[in-house]
């Protein structure tokens, strides 16, 4: 860790909302009253007409500059999942796959740049035998997806904690020496990626806004917060994956989405 | 191979230092399948890197 470490990180600035505070207190309270009856009246009917309008909740959201592009699943799914969903600071490294910082300061990620590097992740790993492959999740929500894609793809799974030396001491009983390794936050996974460092191997890392890329080979720009985000990206890299290697199987997404 | 061209396979592909000790890592690309070399002070800064033959511009 460099002492320079919180000057990369830029934290998104909030509006402060004194106007509408102030126009709600210069509002006459007489014309409120006599009018009230009417307007809830209205707002219920607006209210009532908006939900038969639109059944469905509408993914306005703005998350790549080609709309056009070809993507493994409709872009609405992608969303639905939050997949492009960032926090609400963000590094130098990650800048080039963020699209534009919304309103209430969150940065949104490319969504395209997502699904490419699902593909190029899936051609990197289609370059190793599946036992060589290690997937790290110390997170929560990613250790269900984590050990799905493992077992999906034939690769190790070390969730949870992750045991110094299990790359670097031949005397740990759990010591195995993969030839590359897929961690879900650099983070959180600071200890796999240390050892991953130490024996030489590359880093595949799932990386939010807020991550920094260091020691990292290949970036997946993705919320790697989100339940639902991580079991969309797991979903589509084991099956990507198993595509590249010429294999018939294809698994659903609720298979890698854990029980809650 | 001859020995310029096994010193120039183990350089690294963003500062061009010759390669030394464990904690450089060697892959293949994964557009191309090239041989890509990063050294341990590029991978620690996350210097950008790009693939000799395709442009795959990673990390």
């Amino acid at each position: 860790m460099s002492d320079n470490e919180n000057d990369a990180v830029e934290v998104a600035d909030e509006e402060p909302e004194t106007e509408t505070e102030a126009v709600a207190e210069t509002e006459p309270a007489e014309a409120a009253t006599e009018d009230e009856t009417a307007e809830t009246a209205e707002a219920a009917d607006e209210a009532a007409e908006a939900e038969e309008a639109e059944p469905e909740p509408a993914f306005d959201e703005d998350v790549m500059p080609d709309e056009d592009a070809d993507l493994l699943i409709p872009v609405e799914d992608y969303l639905a999942a939050g997949v492009h969903i960032g926090t609400q600071q963000k590094t130098k490294d990650m800048v080039r796959f963020i699209h534009r910082v919304r309103d209430d300061g969150l940065y949104v990620l490319d969504v395209s740049q997502t699904d490419s590097r699902i593909r190029t992740a899936a051609d990197f790993l289609a370059n190793y035998s599946p036992e060589q492959i290690l997937v790290t999740s110390s997170r929560q929500y990613g250790r269900f997806p984590a050990e799905k894609f493992a077992d999906a793809v034939g690769a190790r799974a070390r969730t949870g904690r992750f045991i110094p030396g299990t790359l670097t001491n031949p005397d740990y009983a759990g010591y195995i020496e993969p030839d590359v390794v897929v961690v879900t936050d650099p983070i959180g996974d600071a200890q796999a990626v240390k050892e991953a460092i130490t024996v030489g191997i590359p880093v595949i890392a799932m990386c939010d806004s807020n991550n920094q890329t260091s020691n990292v080979d290949l970036v997946v720009p993705t919320n790697n917060k989100g339940r639902r985000a991580l079991s969309v990206v797991y979903w589509l890299l084991a099956n990507e994956t198993l595509d590249r290697r010429g294999s018939d199987t294809v698994y659903a997404l609720e298979d890698f989405e854990a029980e809650l | 191979m001859s020995e310029s061209e096994q010193r120039h396979a183990h350089q690294c592909v963003s500062c061009g230092i010759n390669i030394a000790g464990m904690s450089a890592a060697t892959f293949k690309c994964p557009d191309c399948g090239q041989e890509i070399s990063r050294c341990s002070k590029c991978r620690k800064q996350s210097n950008l890197y790009e693939c000799p033959d395709c442009g795959f511009m990673g990390p």
